[in-house]
């Protein structure tokens, strides 16, 4: 079983000259199955410019980002857009939900866009609104939600579909610590289901939840805490 | 004043910021107002007042005095052209002349004569008329009134200039020019007169042109100082009519008036069209600008929260967004009008081209453009009145947790929409049953029920959008995005409704105009056959040899073609009237189609419709020397009585008499008989009526390029003979310019709102675009949610407008298409006409909309934007 | 100290022998603060001799019982009602070891940082674990309130960790502006040469 996400030697410079910033230097970084990995790191120190790549929204200046063993610069622009809609899901800290649709045509948003017929997308969407607790909620528009319903919603959007990989940029930002909790709760189990998690946060707290923590400073990964899962150790001892 | 400056200053501020938008509502108000502005110079340009006209009309004289021999007392207005009257004239005239005038004046006055009238010459292809002018032209009294561009103007009696119209004719610099029984006289110069370039104008010396009394009455140029008011009145009460320099430079009060003299009173139907006109426009314009005033508000919306929240009341935050529109509002008026005076300026010269008459100097109308500025300041407040109502009322915690704080709609504003609606409906259908000001009426209505749907246009949308959910994606996004934008998508969706309902409501008055015109249209001879008339000319009948040459031409244009000479009497000088006694009029109305209403032939001439089964009747009847007369309906009886009438030259009655004669009665084929009566030549002889040529028919098919050729060739021969081909209904291009027009005003109108809307919709959806991005939409997605936009704003704007626009638009048919003036007209002609465009509707309404959703969806940016956050 | 208080505060709710006592702390706790035997029995003995508690008698197995007093009733409630005192931070080694390495020479202070970051942060994520997997998480955990009080603990854990984690993020980030401080010193010491050369170079 291989990385489910695999940024391999990543630099990613942005601007250039006088102006140029190195948001990510030589960077090595991946995901297993069932892993929650945690990327720490203070203010300007690469964290959100991994994910954007993890998710193929931005593109390395040097180096490959692989998701499932695809490398993603090999897929051009609406081939990224198709991984993202049916292998990467994307949870932001303001939620960004669109609030001309309710809470379970949001959540069916991937599978629409993907060509899914409307009632399949929907049926969709409600098991996994009912997943995150929140069932009954579906047919609510995002301004009628609170703050924790509508990231439970994000999270929805993010798994439908048996998305693999779900990338979580500061997911409790804007939440309080009871209700971050119970995202990072709904966040864990998925990976404990089988998919990858990447969390970028800033917090200790939240990053605690992840099986791996990685800190970034500068676009450089200078520490790193707890172990890669078993099975991923035999299988690289057995690659050897 | 002073709590607005720092409003205004944020306004401006956010103008700068938001250029795209402050252009869009810049360009929106501009425009208008600089066409506006444009036309209104134009037109004070081309207008020529009394003060302007003095110089071309006086020279450089300081009154010019008319007498009127047979007026004891003259009523007059400070120019006698706008207002004169003489009262109670004497029977032998007063005798008064030019010296009285000279004794109220002094007799140290300068006089020169001038006669003014109208002479015909004699040209290569006939004989012109001509506006003519006896004057000593070389007198500089007279500066000012011609400009001669060639030659000089005439020394000697036998000498004339010609303007260039009438040089076009084939007058030049040293030709002879004939006046029809008149001298023969010399061209020595082209000049022009001051006042007009058309039509043709002959100037000449005094007597040259042998104008007399009843031609041309003469006038005189004074030169004697100041002429006074008082003065003026003073001739007045002699019969003279005074043009004076002075009063009309320095008018005294207007109280000096004599009181029989009123001073026009504005028509109120014209002013009834031109408040409805404005305010059409007015709404149109503030419908049009409204969305982006709206998509300001909303963007100031936390700006306007944060100020509730530092202690700004809901009055101040109202004026912050109403601000912008002062801003944008002031900038697009100032510029609008200052474009529009150098458009105008550049335009007058070429509009000067198209005309005939001689336009004033260049002329900015101050007071109408300030009116003009005002119109464009206050679409920009008027567009930015709502958003800003609504900012003031938002919820200030809501906007500041960063929830949207929109209060609910509330109820009111669409049961005023339906009542505004009905009261629109009512009002058309009383229109369409009023005989007069039924048009202004209904005009009224329309205004009245577009506002009405304007309330409704929220509901519809909101509806809509309850009912999207089974709806593909990009059109369901669409439809709920437009109804929680209601501020910004409501006046885009009534501008054009608006448009499409004014379209369509005039839409049905042309084509059910034209389709009357069609229902009633009277075919003049049998399709395809054609006919030469030109039995009178302007110097009377043509000679009887005339008809040899037209005949000749006809042959060598169409030599397959037979051509029957008709024979008739001609009307100039004899009336004839049919009549049986004790029976109704036999015809309400009749026409004289093959040159004369009553035909001399011992057969029935072709062309004349007469109902096939009386044509055998009537061509027996000929044969027999039975006359052949028509009637509407059927007549039973065997003798008509016909009357007949002579007229002398001056219009008195000389002699008329009665004869009864044998006669078969016929009906017209169509509605309108082509003649009268078809008399045997022997019967004409036997009552003592002229026979004489009244026109040639020629045998069908002519084609249209033939009926060209043969319209040179009989042009050439003279200008008299006139050449008629039917071709049965065609509709007039009027109608269809005006549909044209229609279509493409209509068009652009929707388009401008229709893209409008979009594109700020666009540019307000960028963060959801970016979350569509980010769960993986394809890139076209933001063209597929850009033209579902585009048709949901064009479609359900567009299907308003057609509904509402169907009221007026048949009511108008009423009034504008009955018959009821013709009274008791032909049995079965229906009480209106009713003809709706279908295909210009279903343009609009449909077509419309999909095409500009393709023009977005092919032209919108592809590419999704990506969240971007700075960590 | 606190052990004193709580087994007196345990003791409130009633009767207990030194065993039970040390199995109910560590249930309601979390095993987190593990405690022996002896040192229940030795505060049990203090106990009494303060006249806070006092033994009962014995039960069939020959534990003695002990219940609260009314002077240890009132100790219990004077103790929940007293905020726990700040005044004597409690020796932290963390604190004196981060100062000492900043000033002796010749140590990496970033490197000491990360490892104990690294080391603070698996700490952190054990409870965090414990906090997921262990009785907490189990369905009931939040109406228990036996379960309710060991996850609060287990909480206090977690925030003191996190803040630990913050103090270290906070020390290096001061650490790297001095040294970036610092060599914005040196620099002006160099300067006046290279002014001098382009000062010469503007010459020609």
């Amino acid at each position: 079983m291989s990385a489910i996400l695999e940024l391999a030697d990543v630099t990613r410079i942005h601007g250039s000259g006088a102006t140029e910033v190195r948001a990510l230097r030589a960077v090595h970084f991946h995901a297993h199955a069932g892993e929650l990995v945690a990327v720490m790191g203070p203010s300007g120190s690469g964290k959100s410019t991994l994910l954007t790549l993890a998710g193929g929204l931005d593109q390395p200046t040097h180096g490959a980002v692989r998701v499932e063993g695809v490398d993603l610069a090999s897929l051009g622009y609406k081939g990224r857009a198709r991984m993202r809609r049916t292998s990467i899901g994307y949870v932001f800290q303001d939620f960004n939900l669109i609030p001309a649709l309710t809470a379970a045509e949001n959540v069916a948003l991937p599978r629409e866009l993907d060509g899914a017929r409307a009632g399949v997308a929907r049926r969709a969407a409600l098991q996994a609104l009912e997943e995150v607790g929140i069932g009954e909620l579906a047919d609510r528009f995002p301004d009628e939600m609170s703050g924790g319903q509508q990231q439970r919603v994000a999270i929805a959007r993010a798994v439908v579909g048996e998305r693999r990989l779900i990338l979580a940029d500061e997911p409790t930002g804007a939440l309080d610590t009871d209700t971050g909790e119970e995202i990072l709760r709904l966040l864990r189990a998925r990976c404990d289901a089988g998919a990858a998690g990447v969390l970028v946060t800033h917090e200790a707290r939240h990053a605690a939840w992840a099986d791996r923590v990685v800190f970034l400073r500068d676009g450089v990964v200078v520490d790193e805490s707890g172990t890669d899962p078993a099975e991923s150790l035999l299988e690289s001892d057995a690659a050897r | 004043m002073r709590g607005w400056r720092p409003l205004l200053r944020l306004a401006w501020r956010d103008a700068r910021r938001a250029r795209g938008r402050s252009i869009l509502v810049l360009v929106m108000i501009a425009l208008p107002v600089m066409a506006v502005t444009a036309a209104d110079v134009v037109i004070a340009t081309q207008d020529v007042t009394s003060a302007e006209s003095l110089d071309r009309r006086l020279g450089s004289a300081d009154a010019l005095v008319s007498v009127d021999p047979y007026s004891s007392n003259v009523i007059q207005s400070f120019d006698p052209d706008d207002g004169m009257g003489s009262s109670a004239g004497a029977q032998e005239g007063n005798g008064h002349t030019f010296a009285d005038v000279r004794r109220v004046l002094g007799f140290d006055t300068r006089s020169l004569e001038l006669r003014d009238g109208e002479i015909r010459v004699t040209t290569d292809m006939g004989v012109a008329s001509a506006m003519a002018t006896e004057v000593d032209a070389t007198d500089p009294m007279t500066t000012g009134m011609f400009r001669l561009s060639a030659g000089h103007y005439p020394k000697s009696d036998d000498e004339a200039v010609v303007n260039q119209a009438l040089a076009d004719r084939g007058f030049s610099v040293g030709d002879r020019l004939e006046v029809v029984d008149g001298h023969t006289l010399t061209v020595v110069g082209i000049a022009e007169s001051g006042s007009f370039r058309n039509p043709a104008y002959v100037l000449a010396r005094p007597g040259a042109l042998g104008l007399t009394d009843e031609t041309g009455r003469p006038r005189w140029l004074v030169e004697t100082g100041p002429v006074s008011w008082d003065e003026v009145r003073e001739l007045n009460k002699l019969g003279a009519t005074v043009l004076s320099r002075s009063v009309i430079e320095n008018p005294p009060p207007k109280s000096e008036l004599p009181p029989e003299i009123t001073t026009a009173t504005t028509d109120d139907a014209w002013l009834a069209i031109v408040v409805l006109v404005v305010s059409m426009a007015l709404l149109e314009v503030v419908l049009l600008a409204g969305p982006a005033f709206a998509v300001s508000a909303r963007r100031q919306s936390r700006t306007i929260a944060l100020m509730a929240a530092t202690g700004a009341t809901p009055e101040q935050a109202r004026r912050l967004v109403l601000a912008g529109g002062i801003v944008l509002g002031g900038i697009a008026a100032v510029a609008g009008v200052a474009i529009g005076i150098v458009v105008g300026w550049l335009a007058a010269p070429l509009v000067q081209g198209l005309s005939d008459s001689r336009f004033g100097p260049f002329d900015v109308p101050w007071l109408h453009l300030l009116g003009i500025a005002a119109f464009g300041l206050a679409s920009a407040v008027l567009a930015a009145v709502v958003p800003a109502s609504i900012a003031s009322r938002q919820d200030v915690v809501a906007v500041l947790a960063g929830r949207r704080g929109d209060r609910r709609p509330s109820l009111r504003s669409p049961i005023l929409g339906l009542a505004l609606l009905g009261a629109g409906i009512a009002a058309s259908v009383y229109g369409a049953n009023q005989t007069s000001m039924g048009e202004v009426f209904i005009a009224g209505s329309a205004v009245v029920a577009v506002l009405g749907m304007l309330l409704l246009v929220p509901v519809a949308i909101v509806g809509l959008a309850r009912i999207s959910r089974r709806l593909p994606l990009p059109l369901r996004f669409a439809v709920r995005d437009a109804a929680r934008h209601r501020t910004r998508t409501v006046p885009a969706v009534a501008a054009v409704a608006a448009t499409v309902a004014g379209v369509v409501a005039l839409g049905i008055a042309v084509t059910s105009d034209a389709a009357e015109a069609e229902a009633t249209y009277t075919e003049q001879l049998p399709t395809g056959m054609a006919q030469v008339t030109g039995f009178y000319s302007n110097s009377g009948r043509i000679k009887p040899g005339q008809w040899d040459r037209y005949a000749a031409v006809v042959a060598g244009e169409l030599p397959e073609h037979r051509v029957v000479r008709v024979s008739g009497v001609p009307e100039d000088e004899t009336v004839i009237g049919f009549k049986v006694p004790g029976a109704p009029t036999l015809l309400t109305i009749h026409a004289s189609a093959l040159g004369s209403s009553v035909l001399v032939d011992d057969e029935l001439p072709a062309g004349l419709g007469i109902q096939e089964a009386d044509r055998t009747r009537a061509g027996r009847a000929l044969a027999r020397g039975d006359a052949v007369v028509l009637a509407d309906q059927s007549v039973a009886a065997d003798q008509v009585t016909v009357l007949v009438e002579r007229f002398s030259d001056d219009g008195a009655s000389t002699s008329s008499k009665h004869e009864r004669l044998p006669a078969v009665f016929v009906q017209p084929e169509g509605q309108v008989a082509m003649a009268q009566a078809v008399l045997p030549p022997a019967v004409a002889e036997r009552i003592g009526l002229e026979v004489a040529t009244v026109s040639l028919l020629i045998d069908g098919p002519v084609t249209e390029s033939a009926e060209t050729d043969l319209q040179e060739a009989l042009a050439a021969v003279s200008p008299d003979a006139s050449l008629y081909v039917e071709r049965g209904y065609r509709a007039e291009d009027a109608t269809v310019i005006v549909q044209l027009v229609l279509a493409v005003l209509g068009g652009v109108l929707m388009l401008g709102g229709t893209l409008t809307a979009t594109f700020l919709a666009l540019s307000d959806a960028r963060p959801d675009l970016a979350t569509l991005a980010a769960v993986g939409a394809a890139p076209r997605s933001r063209r597929l949610v850009g033209a579902a936009y585009a048709l949901v704003v064009g479609l359900v704007g567009a299907v308003l407008g057609a509904a509402v626009g169907f009221i007026p638009g048949i009511a108008i048919t009423y009034p504008l298409t009955s018959n009821a003036w013709t009274g008791s007209g032909p049995e079965g002609m229906p009480s209106h006409y009713l003809d709706v465009p279908w295909l210009l509707i279903l343009g609009l309404v449909v077509g419309l909309p999909l095409l500009t959703a393709t023009v977005v969806g092919l032209s919108a940016r592809s590419r999704l934007p990506t969240i971007a956050r700075i960590d | 100290m606190s052990v004193r208080q709580a087994l007196l505060a345990l003791l409130e709710q009633g009767p207990m022998y030194g065993y039970q006592l040390r199995a109910e702390f560590e249930r309601r706790t979390g095993s987190t603060w593990p405690l022996n035997v002896g040192q229940v029995y030795t505060t049990l003995a203090r106990l009494e001799r303060d006249g806070l508690v006092e033994g009962t008698g014995t039960d069939d197995e020959g534990h003695v019982i002990y219940r609260v007093t009314e002077a240890g009733e009132d100790e219990v409630a004077a103790w929940f009602t007293t905020p726990v005192s700040r005044s004597h931070p409690p020796r932290d080694e963390l604190a004196i070891k981060l100062a000492l390495a900043v000033t002796v020479p010749g140590v990496d202070v970033g490197a000491v940082i990360q490892g104990q970051r690294t080391a603070t942060m698996a700490a952190l994520q054990d409870y965090t674990r414990l906090k997921r997997t262990g009785r907490a998480a189990l369905p009931g955990a939040a109406t228990d309130p036996a379960d309710l009080a060991w996850s609060l603990v287990l909480d206090s854990l977690v925030f003191a960790a996190e803040a630990e984690i913050r103090w270290l993020d906070h020390c290096e980030a001061r650490l790297r502006r001095v040294a970036a401080t610092r060599d914005d010193v040196r620099r002006p010491g160099e300067a006046p040469a290279a002014e001098n050369a382009t000062d010469k170079a503007a010459r020609r």
